[in-house]
């Protein structure tokens, strides 16, 4: 098991950064997978995170330099690595005027991810500021947890609003109460409520557009048949939400949502070359 | 005593409390012919900040003479103790400081143990911060820099760099040097999970330092937590930080110096039993049980030595900081402190072993200034209290509720004498109004 990979632009750095970033919130440890052409970042929903899972996948050739790897065995050329995202978000934090970074799989005392980052100096020779990240390298009869979430059978598919109004809202709602409900239609209009004995909140959003989805024949059959102003609503662990808006430092050139009713919601996220799904499960 | 602060000198002043808040709880405010000292050690013992202006630093200053109450009393000032948690709030937002405060008044009022601190803002507004202390002498490290065999001297922006790739969680750093480079890595306790900590290393060109001397290759682990204060004092300050030390379990001196001013941190390190059995350190400092005699005769010598002379310790001592070296590689080292009470010699040499109340007696230096301490104490004992009591409150009264007053009494003063009386007055008139209030109850009833 080999990897070795290298970035040498700044401005990838920096969204490399801001990904790792956004993950770091979501999850306190997640698992990367690594193949020849992609990077993930999984959290699968077990009940020890409260039911949510994240699956966030980059294209590497738009990050790296370079970038080689060599999985477990020819036939399955992945690896999988359990870590602690906060780490690699730390180290990559103090990189942002680097010269290079390299970042390679070690094993000193344990597994490690070793974050290698070449800072200019004033000297002839750089500054090299070396993380070594401890990692847990997952073996393949586990690798079926962390298969890629289907798109479940939602019932409204509508796009989100400006993350940074939403996020706002949201802050405030949080003080007031614990779950918050989302509610949506096929005609663009979405509501955020929260209901305690005391008050009630309610913050309307219309006009966001419904993302048109492939015709699926099952899919079809839910969403066509539904009224167009009949509101699909899922109540969910307010926390849970702030985390996913918080972390966003880039409004993301698309943005959605899919509500199952009182089952799930599902988010996705898209940047140009990083696609980030969120599901967060309805509170009974 | 009495020193005004500067607009400009400000932020520095803060930064020096600040870095001092975070070696220990409370501090010593020592001033001297030549200017202020500020002293603070840990309650372990393992970390000493000295941070000395220079008279020069401040608009005015004034130790003794000058200032008439000073002159009819005829009394040295005498250092004092202070609590942090109340210092701090006074310096709390040094960038606001430097905006809004124009100057810092800080005096001694012996008599009635407080030292003032009057802050000079903008529009016309004026702060007051009556505190109390307590009389005692400050301790000192005794310590000589220039014996030690490995001096760095790096600008202060350099070291911060360094330091950032750190998380603020990291508690210990290790700095590794030989004649051809120098490494800062963080240090986890061999206790620590290691499959969980995230271990940093950062390799450095000696070229990158203003001065380089390395006679020893050493490896030298320090809390990074203590240094930090002075992190930030050296950025305000911009002046090159000077870093002396030696082997492993010798502490570490963290010094900047200025025209004005001058700032030591020294840090103990911990020792490393591996490295002890080899070393080749003369005997007269060597580490371990054997030479706890040795020991002896020698802290009796320092003791003398420095209860003779109150002015700081530096370059008069010849002898090298001794510390002992505990049984286990992770306990942290005592700096030696002066003074101590020579008859605990025996267990004091453990450095590790002293507790809390032998850390109080230690805190009485010269026996005759101890003794007129102790009866002036018990003399006052109970109007200290009381007195402790109303300066609490008055420092509530003046910190939560000055600008309350001023609405109600009308006057806002821009002389610090006219406050003073204008803040007794009111503490007066308050007092009164409560004794109007129950009079006219009684009378009621009757």
């Amino acid at each position: 098991m080999r990897f070795r990979a290298k970035i040498v632009d700044l401005a990838c750095l920096n969204h490399f950064s801001r990904v790792v970033n956004t993950v770091a919130r979501l999850a306190k440890t997640c698992t990367l997978r690594l193949t020849a052409d992609k990077l993930y970042f999984i959290l699968s929903d077990k009940v020890a995170n409260g039911g949510v899972s994240v699956w966030c996948e980059l294209c590497q050739g738009n990050f790296f330099d370079e970038f080689q790897m060599e999985g477990v065995a020819a036939e399955h050329n992945e690896i999988y690595l359990e870590l602690v995202p906060e780490n690699l978000s730390r180290a990559l934090k103090t990189a942002q005027n680097a010269k290079t970074v390299k970042i390679k799989l070690t094993n000193k005392h344990c597994p490690c991810l070793t974050v290698a980052v070449e800072l200019p100096s004033l000297s002839s020779s750089s500054r090299i500021v070396t993380h070594d990240i401890p990692v847990g390298v997952i073996p393949r009869r586990l690798w079926n947890d962390f298969r890629e979430p289907g798109v479940p059978d939602f019932d409204v598919s509508i796009y989100l609003p400006v993350l940074k109004t939403m996020k706002s809202v949201v802050e405030r709602m949080k003080n007031l109460s614990n779950c918050i409900v989302i509610e949506a239609n096929l005609s663009g209009e979405m509501n955020l409520k929260i209901e305690t004995d005391l008050v009630s909140v309610t913050t309307h959003f219309k006009d966001l557009g419904n993302p048109p989805w492939a015709s699926d024949d099952e899919c079809q059959s839910s969403a066509q048949g539904r009224d167009l102003e009949s509101m699909a609503e899922a109540r969910i662990d307010i926390k849970k939400l702030l985390q996913l808006l918080a972390g966003q430092q880039v409004n993301p050139t698309k943005a959605l949502c899919n509500i199952v009713s009182r089952r799930i919601v599902h988010f996705i996220l898209l940047h140009e070359d990083v696609s980030l799904q969120y599901f967060i499960p309805a509170l009974a | 005593m009495k020193c005004v602060i500067g607009g400009g000198h400000l932020r520095v002043f803060g930064r020096a409390i600040h870095a001092i808040a975070r070696i220990s709880d409370e501090f010593w405010f020592d001033p001297v012919e030549k200017g202020l000292a500020l002293r603070s050690v840990n309650s372990s013992r393992s970390a000493c900040a000295y941070i000395f202006f220079s008279s020069m630093f401040f608009q005015h200053y004034c130790w003794t003479a000058g200032s008439k109450s000073c002159q009819r009393e005829k009394q040295l000032p005498l250092p004092c103790k202070l609590i942090i948690k109340s210092v701090l709030p006074v310096f709390r937002c040094v960038n606001m400081l430097e905006r809004n405060v124009e100057k810092c008044n800080i005096y001694t009022n012996i008599n009635d143990r407080h030292i003032t601190f009057q802050l000079i803002c903008k529009h016309g507004i004026v702060k007051t911060h009556n505190l109390t202390f307590q009389e005692c002498d400050p301790l000192q490290a005794v310590f000589a820099k220039h014996m030690c065999p490995n001096v760095l001297k790096l600008q202060s922006r350099l070291l911060t760099d360094i330091m950032i790739h750190f998380p603020m969680s990291q508690e210990e750093v290790t700095l590794a040097v030989t004649p051809m480079k120098v490494c800062f890595k963080s240090y986890t306790e061999e206790d620590t999970d290691f499959s969980k900590a995230m271990h940093t290393e950062i390799q450095l060109n000696p070229d990158e330092f203003d001065y380089f001397q390395v006679g020893v290759d050493s490896e030298v682990t320090f809390c990074l937590k203590e240094l930090r204060g002075l992190l930030a004092f050296s950025e305000a300050t911009s002046t090159p930080v000077s870093i002396h030390f030696d082997r492993s379990g010798k502490p570490i001196a963290f010094s900047i110096e200025d025209m004005v001013l001058e700032a030591s941190f020294i840090l103990a390190t911990l020792s490393d039993i591996e490295n002890e059995t080899a070393s080749e350190q003369p005997p007269r400092f060597s580490q371990g049980q054997d030479s706890k005699s040795e020991k002896t005769s020698v802290d009796r010598d320092s003791n003398s030595e420095a209860i003779a002379s109150r002015k700081p310790q530096w370059n008069g001592n010849s002898q090298n900081t001794e510390l002992v070296a505990p049984r286990s590689p992770l306990a942290k080292q005592e700096i030696k402190i002066i003074p101590k009470i020579s008859n605990k010699d025996t267990t004091g040499t453990e450095g590790t072993t002293i507790t809390e109340t032998d850390d109080y007696t230690m805190l009485e230096a010269r026996p005759t200034h101890f003794d007129y301490h102790k009866s002036k104490l018990l003399h006052t004992g109970i109007g200290f209290c009381t007195w402790c009591i109303t300066c609490v409150v008055s420092y509530l009264y003046k910190y939560c509720i000055f600008q309350f007053h001023s609405l109600f009494f009308g006057a806002v003063s821009f002389k610090e004498k006219d406050a003073i009386n204008h803040i007794l007055h009111s503490l007066a008139t308050a007092s009164d109004t409560e004794e109007d209030s129950v009079n006219m109850q009684r009378s009621q009833v009757l």
